[in-house]
Order: C-alpha cells, then structure tokens, then sequence
C-alpha cells in the first residue's frame, strides 16, 4: 500500500503542476478583477485547439505552447474589453458577473465543437520516454511540464515582487480606487491583468492536453472545477498559494485514485474545499454582504 | 397521425416539467436570490431514485444494468420518494454550499457541483450504470387502465398538468406568504433581514431543499414518461435553459415563468427539428446551444428582470430611485 502511495505521489506532483499553472492565472484574474471567470476553461480548450492546430502544421512544441498562450491571451483581453466591462458599466455586480460568465462559457465552448466537429482529437507533441526512480514512474514529458510549472511560478512572483508593474497590479488587488488616486493607470493594469492571466490559462490549457494527449470541446470544462478549486482554497490573488493548493488537491487525489477510488478521485479533491468552506476563513467570506467590487 | 399525438404529448410532458423546474427555480433564484447552478443535480436524483424503485431489484429480469436501490414500488410512492430524494440531496449540498460567503463564490461552487456530480455518476457503474444510464422504466397505471399507447400518453401529460396546477399554487402561495416576504428581504438587502432577526442561512436551506424537491419530482414525473435516463440528460448546460427561460419571461414572477419556459425549452429548442439539415449532423445542435447562450447574455444586458419583471410593493412604487432595492438598481 505504501508502495502504492509513493508512486501515486509522482502523479499527483504532474497533476498538481498542471492545475498549477492555470490556478495562478485564476488567481490572479479573480484577485485583482473580482470577476469570477466560469469562462476560463473554455478560453483553456481554445488555447489548446490553437496549440493542436499549430501541431498539425509540424509546428515546433514549444512555439505550440507560446501560441496557445498568446491565443488564450487575445481572447481573454477581448472578453476583458469588449464584454465583461460592458456589463459592469450597465451595473452588473459580482454574481450577475458571474452567470454573464457562464454564459460566455457555453457560447465558446460550443462555438468549438461546432468548429471542431465533435470530435476527439490526438495531441502528442512532446518526446515521452518513461523514467523510474524508486517505484515512481514518470516520463519526460511530465518532467518538462514540471519544470515550466516551476518557471511560471519563479516568473509571476518575480513579476508581482520585483516590478514597478507587479506593485501597481498588488495595489490595485487590494484597493483600485486608491490605487487610482495615487496616479496608477486602472485601466492599463486591467487590460495588462487579462493579457497575463489569458495568457496563462492558454498556456494551461496546452499543458494539459500535452499531458492528457487528447482535446475534445469540453476539456477544458471538465478541468475547471480543479483550478477554481485550488484558487479559492490557497487564498485569492495569491500564486504562492494557488501551488500550495494545487499541491494538496493533486496529490490528494492521485492517491485516492490509487487506493482505489478512481470514481471520487477528483470529489476527493473538492472535498478539501469543502473543508475550508466549512472552517470559513477569511478569503471566501469577505463581501458576503457585498461590499467587493468589481474592477473592470 | 399517431406521431404527432405522440409528439404533442410528449411536448406537453416536457412543457409541464420544465414548468416545475422553472418555478423551483424561480422560488430559489427569483424570491431569495440564490443561484443554483447545479439544478439539474437535483431534478436528476429524483429521476434516478424513481427509476430504480420502479424498475425492481438490480441484477433480476435486467441483468443487463446494475445499480442501487432496486424496488418495485407501485404508482405514486417512486415520485414521493423522487421529491424526497431531490430534497434529501439538496440539504446535504446545502448545507456546505449555503453558508454566507461571497454569493459569486457560492454560484461557483454549486456550478462545481454540477460538474463533479456527473463524473461521479459516469465512473461509478454500480451506481447508477454509468455513462449508459438506467432503462426500461415501466409506464405507471398502463396495465391498470386498461389504455392503449397513445391515450395513456395522454392521460399522462394530464397527470402532469394537474401536478404542475398544484405546483403553481403551492409556489404562489409560499411566495406571497410572510416566509416569501422574509426571502425576497434576504434576496434585496441581506444585512438588514438579518438585522431584523431573520436567521439568513436556514432561509436559504430552507428554500434550498423545497425547490429540490420540486426538481426531483420533476425528474421523477419525466422519467416515468420517457422511461431511461441517463447522464446524457443532466449536463451542466441543462439548468442553464431552465435559468434563460426564468429571465426570458419574468425573474421573480411565476407567470413570466410560464412565457419564458413556452419561448426557450419548448419553441426555441424544438424549432430546430423542423429545420432543413445544415453542414454535418450535430451542428444545428451546436448552433442551438450557442444561441442559448447569446440569448442569455443579451438579456442579461438588456432585461434583466424578464418580460413579465416581478411586481413591486406598494410601498415601493413611486420614488423608486431612491429606495430600489440593490438586486434591481442599474
């Protein structure tokens, strides 16, 4: 049974990664805009479609990925501009948001399976030899994804730490109308906000078909509830916490599913959530009363 | 000629559930203001449970689908324990799903879930079969009447037509009762109903697990007539229509509720059968539930209350700028 444990670590690690990168884009996104985003899986499976297309041209992985990522970014930046800001202007609060959102989500994602005919497309880029070290087995590929899960962590700290613009973008989290008054530009952090976190959740979606190896329309659907999950529990507006989360829900529930419950695998996941839910800490009661607003 | 009866009837049937769900839906969105994206959860349940307590014990003369709950209850008691199971489920999922925190939050978590319930449902074969779904749901009353097909088909769709009368009232008269008065407090100015002594989470429970039982009942009513279920029929996208048709026709008014559930579910859903085929199989399907989704999104934008918006109080009538409650101020 240990020996069972152990290896499901291994697994657990490659899927908190992929979960990783797309909660931090939700992270921040969520943090900084109050716009709780059901869309971000669907903006996820087109950002893989774009990487599968370029693929099929023989394009190189790599710059598959970067395409995926500028997609995902161009479409979340237009979402940005063009619709979640006209709905905040008409007086849209947080959940009205939310269900225009979900809206958004069922349009794109049929919108892709009207384009993608339904189908279930193979996607394997990236070289996948097998490597074992101790009883856990993982192959290069998923060693990759690891380590660009590592690099977008050490970036978008380093870009929120270290940066005039990573100053500007924490000070608008925690107060845009201070912000404001003290000269920074609102509406240029925004649109910066959605470049970057579209731009990570493009990025995520590419991951996970690189490591899953195949895309359908609802992809990225079905993998929203794990990322949304993950930002909510390690704290909104925070990427440190977003990998601590993505941690916790991935190994949780590799290891359920490798004791033998494959079917509550991921409700084993969510049932931490549920945990924190039941504790209430801060993060998720503030503005019940609704006293957020939205930054669009 | 038969086909039509039988397709009108089967409208009727439809027409009259998507009614109990948009009215439960309407209690719980449109009187107390919360979301619940995983309607379908519920209305599912009940079918399920009166599927299988129907169809009798599993493994028996249907060796071919397995799952839990096997019985072989006679007529009304499967849609009892259906509303009693959609209940049952909604008080669990409540119970964490409801407490006070950021309502966004709380969409996002029901929405969650949805997904989830669904992938436990598809991966779980004993449970309830699986992706296939459970089948063969005998028709309730058929040999006891005496009936052929097509007139029991009929007398069905009356049967839910009756059941849908009793909904109405039981609704309207929640609504316009004092409990209906302290939910529409709690949907417009949370703080202050809590202020006046209104204990905020067990209203939202309470509203919660009504309107889940009117969703079982509602699965259970269609399954009985359909016969199978399956995780087909409850994607998330499913309560999605049910919560265009409430903001077609009327949030917080059970009569708009009947215009927008005619316009979305039945008219606009069923328009495309009657369509010439276009591009590959499957698109016009794709197409519609895109549309479902513009539709959606440009009354969000243009009328957020519905065609027929819930009525103000007399009180509020007159200098409404000043005193609109948040829930409707532009």
């Amino acid at each position: 049974m240990w020996y069972l444990i152990v290896s499901s670590l291994g697994f657990g690690v490659v899927l908190a990664s992929i979960i990783a990168v797309a909660a931090m884009g939700f992270t921040v996104q969520l943090g900084l805009t109050n716009v709780l985003n059901l869309s971000y899986g669907a903006v996820m499976t087109v950002g893989a479609f774009v990487a599968y297309l370029a693929a099929s041209w023989k394009i190189n992985a790599w710059v598959a990925l970067l395409l995926g990522g500028v997609a995902g970014a161009m479409l979340t930046v237009f979402l940005g501009n063009f619709v979640f800001k006209v709905y905040a202007r008409r007086g849209a609060r947080l959940f009205e948001m939310v269900m225009v959102t979900l809206g958004l989500a069922l349009v794109i994602e049929y919108a892709v399976q009207a384009v993608s005919r339904d189908n279930i497309y193979q996607f394997a880029v990236l070289p996948s030899a097998s490597l074992s070290w101790g009883p856990i087995f993982i192959t290069v590929t998923q060693l990759i994804l690891i380590g660009l899960a590592i690099v977008v962590f050490l970036l978008l700290e380093g870009l929120l730490k270290l940066t005039k613009l990573g100053k500007a973008l924490r000070a608008m989290a925690v107060d845009p109308s201070l912000a404001r008054s003290c000269g920074i530009r609102t509406t240029q952090i925004v649109t910066i906000t959605w470049l970057i976190t579209g731009f990570l959740c493009g990025m995520a979606g590419v991951i996970y078909v690189i490591n899953s190896q195949s895309v359908n329309y609802y992809t990225g659907q079905l993998f929203l509830p794990l990322v949304i999950a993950a930002a909510i529990l390690g704290g909104v507006g925070s990427p440190r916490g977003a990998v601590v989360a993505s941690l916790l829900m991935g190994i949780t529930t590799e290891v359920v599913s490798a004791l033998g419950g494959s079917a509550y695998s991921t409700v084993a996941g969510f049932g931490i959530l549920v945990v924190v839910l039941l504790s209430k800490p801060s993060s998720v009661t503030g503005g019940a009363s609704g006293n957020v607003q939205l930054t669009v | 000629m038969s086909a039509w009866s039988f397709y009108i009837a089967t409208l009727v049937v439809y027409f009259g559930v998507d009614l109990l769900s948009g009215w439960s839906l309407n209690l719980q969105y449109g009187y107390a203001g919360v979301i619940n994206f995983a309607y379908i959860v519920f209305q599912a349940a009940g079918a399920y449970v009166a599927a299988t307590v129907t169809l009798g014990p599993s493994g028996g003369s249907t060796t071919f689908q397995q799952y839990v709950f096997g019985a072989n209850l006679p007529f009304p008691i499967p849609l009892i324990l259906a509303a009693v199971a959609g209940a049952a489920l909604s008080a669990v999922v409540g119970l964490f799903s409801l407490r006070r925190i950021r309502r966004d939050y709380q969409a996002a978590i029901l929405l969650i879930v949805s997904l989830i319930a669904i992938q436990v449902v598809e991966s779980d074969v004993a449970l309830f079969n699986g992706s296939n779904g459970v089948t063969g749901v005998p028709r309730p009353l058929f040999s006891a009447f005496g009936l052929s097909i097509s007139s029991w088909e009929w007398v069905y769709a009356a049967w839910v037509l009756i059941i849908c009368g009793a909904v109405y009232a039981l609704v309207q008269w929640l609504g316009n009762s004092s409990w209906g008065r302290a939910l529409r407090a709690m949907r417009d100015q949370e703080d202050a109903a809590a202020a006046m002594g209104f204990n905020i989470t067990a209203l939202r429970l309470q509203v919660f697990i009504i309107g889940g039982a009117i969703a079982g009942l509602s699965g259970g009513l269609l399954v009985e007539y359909i016969g199978a279920w399956s995780p087909g029929a409850w994607g998330y996208a499913e309560t999605f229509v049910i919560f265009t048709a409430i903001f077609v026709g009327g949030v917080g008014n059970n009569r708009g509720v009947v215009i927008g559930v005619l316009l979305v579910p039945i008219i606009f859903l069923e328009i495309p059968r009657f369509l010439p085929q276009i591009g590959y199989p499957g698109l016009i399907f794709s197409l519609q539930w895109i549309a479902i989704g513009i539709m959606w999104m440009l009354c969000l934008l243009l009328r957020p209350r519905g065609i027929m918006p819930e009525r103000r109080p007399i009180a509020l009538r007159g200098h409404d700028r000043m005193t609109t409650p948040v829930s409707t101020q532009k």
